[in-house]
């Protein structure tokens, strides 16, 4: 658990994936490229000294995985947002089936979010079921840009979508996680534009929208959206890294978060192994606004509101009970793997 | 200023411009998303200048009778190579435009290099094909999307103009009756670093940096806000602005800046990345 002055914050990274872009499971030169964008992206904000290898990043397994989140204790929880790009890669990128493997062995750890695509019709909804049904899922990631036959891309809004939300408000799936950030093919039906979210937050009000990547390229309707829709979060994985080296806009980003959504609809997220954790989290707790980004928003970034956003608002959509659970982290395969029990003996802060 | 052509580069029509000319005009072509110049942000990846390279049109309307013959070719190259085509087809476009409106320039032909669809961007545009050609997935209007990028480089252009006249100590009474009428351009001379406003009725008159408002001005104009009758500052939904809502325009104001900026940051640094990894792989 990290730890800030003498203070425990419970961390859950959002937003984790368990991906495999080895050249044998590549399809099409649209894979190579994706991986070798999102590389782009790691070796863009990640130290140097950190950096992976395109090799090692390109498949990695479950034990670094499970070593990188939880072995220095950045992190206590995480949770899986699949994508399948069943296009681009043989047997997909990170499929739900494959995360469900690390829920199964780590089931105190991982939580696993289910998906769907609103062009796979009937078969699609009956796959939602099954997710529903074999792994309990409380949220989907939404992948709207990704290529499917001719298609290049889906809205939120569109009429088949809709009835897959309906499908999940049936199912009890609450938290819907629209990708709405860099995308691999934004022509006019763009997946840079976040207007579909508002129309469907707006229809579906007992749904939570968590916005992945805060719709960067669109902070701006973004944030207009989410301050006037209350079921609209903001996922920051992608903002959080700029904290590395660009920690002013970093400021900037959050003050606007802040200004705009406020401190309980906000959710870190690493979008590991775009970038990990155990060096991600404490930067992202040691950053601070300039005074004048204080005064111009009049926000801080505290222990209390970093709490929320590291942890807090994600336990409240996905009901981690967090003392409960620090009781059961105790002693789990991966506190005796790390000798991290001590960390959830007792709350030793309060005492 | 479009259509300025940059001093200290004597031409003839006879001549084939110098690479620096060609350079100075692409300056003026900008990432529509980051309202930023493709030159500083380093996409300009070559400039050719002779040789027979295939003619292009790039969709200008220019005739062929005021050309000169030079034939340039220009290589552009994006910070991703999933860079939005739509996005790649305005700065492709405009920078052909912008090269072929030298003295000199017969044809201009834009190449985009390392980019998922740089054939089809490359050959559509030099093709002088339509969006919708190259991309026959494309649902929509591309000049929808050039407006849009246009209102929010507006919006963000109008918040640095009102930031450097609050700074000056204008009050938002003041700011939301501003016209064109109200802004002296050139107090100085055309070479003038400032500009010179006045509000209450004249009775106060302020001294701002000339690039703040002349920016703002350009680009309200190019998206027909209509300057000459009605207030200087508009909402961005593009109506006059009433007091009580100043200071939430001003907010969204600075949302744009900041979204632009961070967007900005984050291409640059994949810029950044994907030009090292290049070199790496050149040097092995």
């Amino acid at each position: 658990m990290y730890r800030q002055r003498g203070e425990d914050v419970f961390v859950v990274d959002a937003h984790v994936h368990h991906w495999d872009a080895s050249e044998e499971n590549i399809k099409t030169d649209g894979g190579e490229q994706f991986i070798r964008c999102f590389y782009d992206y790691h070796t863009g904000f990640t130290p140097e000294d950190r950096q992976w290898s395109l090799d090692e990043y390109r498949k990695y397994s479950a034990d670094r995985m499970v070593e990188d989140l939880f072995g220095n204790g950045a992190v206590d929880m995480a949770i899986f947002q699949p994508t399948h790009l069943h296009e681009f890669y043989k047997n997909g990128f990170n499929t739900v089936d494959d995360n469900a493997e690390l829920v199964d062995r780590y089931p105190e750890r991982f939580i696993v979010n289910g998906r769907f695509d609103p062009r796979d019709g009937e078969a699609g909804k009956r796959e939602l079921e099954r997710q529903k049904e074999e792994y309990d899922v409380d949220g989907v990631k939404l992948y709207t840009a990704e290529w499917k036959g001719d298609s290049k891309g889906w809205r939120l809004d569109d009429p088949e979508t809709f009835e897959f939300l309906e499908k999940c408000s049936e199912l009890g799936i609450k938290n819907i996680h629209p990708h709405k950030g860099p995308t691999i093919r934004p022509l006019n039906r763009d997946a840079f534009d976040v207007a579909d979210v508002d129309d469907a937050a707006t229809s579906f009000p007992e749904l939570n929208f968590v916005v992945e990547h805060v719709g960067l390229p669109r902070l701006d309707d973004f944030c207009w959206i989410g301050a006037q829709e209350p079921n609209v979060y903001g996922g920051l994985a992608v903002a959080a890294p700029m904290v590395q080296n660009r920690p002013r806009k970093f400021g900037e980003i959050m003050g606007e978060l802040l200004y705009w959504l406020g401190e309980d609809r906000l959710l870190f997220g690493s979008d590991y192994a775009l970038w990990n954790p155990d060096w991600l989290v404490e930067l992202v707790m040691e950053a601070e606004l300039t005074p004048e980004q204080r005064d111009e928003y009049g926000v801080e970034l505290s222990t209390e509101v970093m709490r929320k956003v590291m942890g807090e608002n994600a336990a409240r959509l996905y009901d981690i009970d967090i003392e409960k659970k620090k009781k059961e982290l105790q002693s789990d395969e991966i506190s005796e793997q790390f000798g991290l029990g001590d960390d959830y003996a007792a709350d030793a802060a309060a005492d | 200023m479009a259509g300025e052509f940059p001093s200290g580069e004597p031409l003839t029509s006879a001549v084939t411009p110098r690479r620096s000319a060609v350079r100075n005009a692409l300056d003026g072509v900008t990432d529509p998303e980051l309202d930023r110049s493709i030159v500083e942000l380093d996409y300009i990846t070559g400039i050719e200048l002779g040789g027979g390279e295939t003619p292009s049109d790039c969709g200008s309307d220019a005739t062929d009778g005021d050309r000169g013959s030079g034939t340039v070719t220009v290589r552009l190259s994006l910070p991703t190579a999933w860079c939005s085509p739509a996005f790649a087809w305005l700065m492709l476009v405009d920078a052909c435009a912008a090269v072929e409106s030298l003295p000199g320039v017969g044809r201009a032909r834009v190449v985009l290099e390392d980019h998922v669809h740089e054939t089809e961007l490359t050959e559509g545009v030099n093709g002088d094909r339509v969006f919708a050609e190259a991309f026959d997935d494309a649902d929509g209007d591309l000049q929808a999307v050039r407006r849009e990028l246009n209102e929010k480089a507006r919006i963000v252009r109008q918040h640095r103009a009102l930031d450097a006249l609050l700074d000056a100590g204008a009050t938002p009474e003041q700011l939301v009756s501003l016209t064109t009428d109200d802004v002296a351009f050139d107090p100085d001379g055309p070479d003038s670093e400032r500009v010179v406003v006045s509000v209450a009725d004249g009775a106060i008159r302020l001294c701002v940096p000339r690039d703040s408002m002349v920016d703002y001005v350009e680009k309200a104009e190019s998206v027909g806000l209509d300057l000459d009758s009605g207030p200087l500052f508009r909402t961005p939904e593009r109506e006059p602005i009433s007091v009580d809502e100043f200071e939430l325009v001003r907010r969204r104001g600075r949302l744009a800046s900041v979204n632009m900026r961070g967007q900005g940051g984050v291409c640059a640094q994949l810029h950044e990345a994907r030009q090292r990894s290049r070199e790496a792989e050149g040097a092995d």
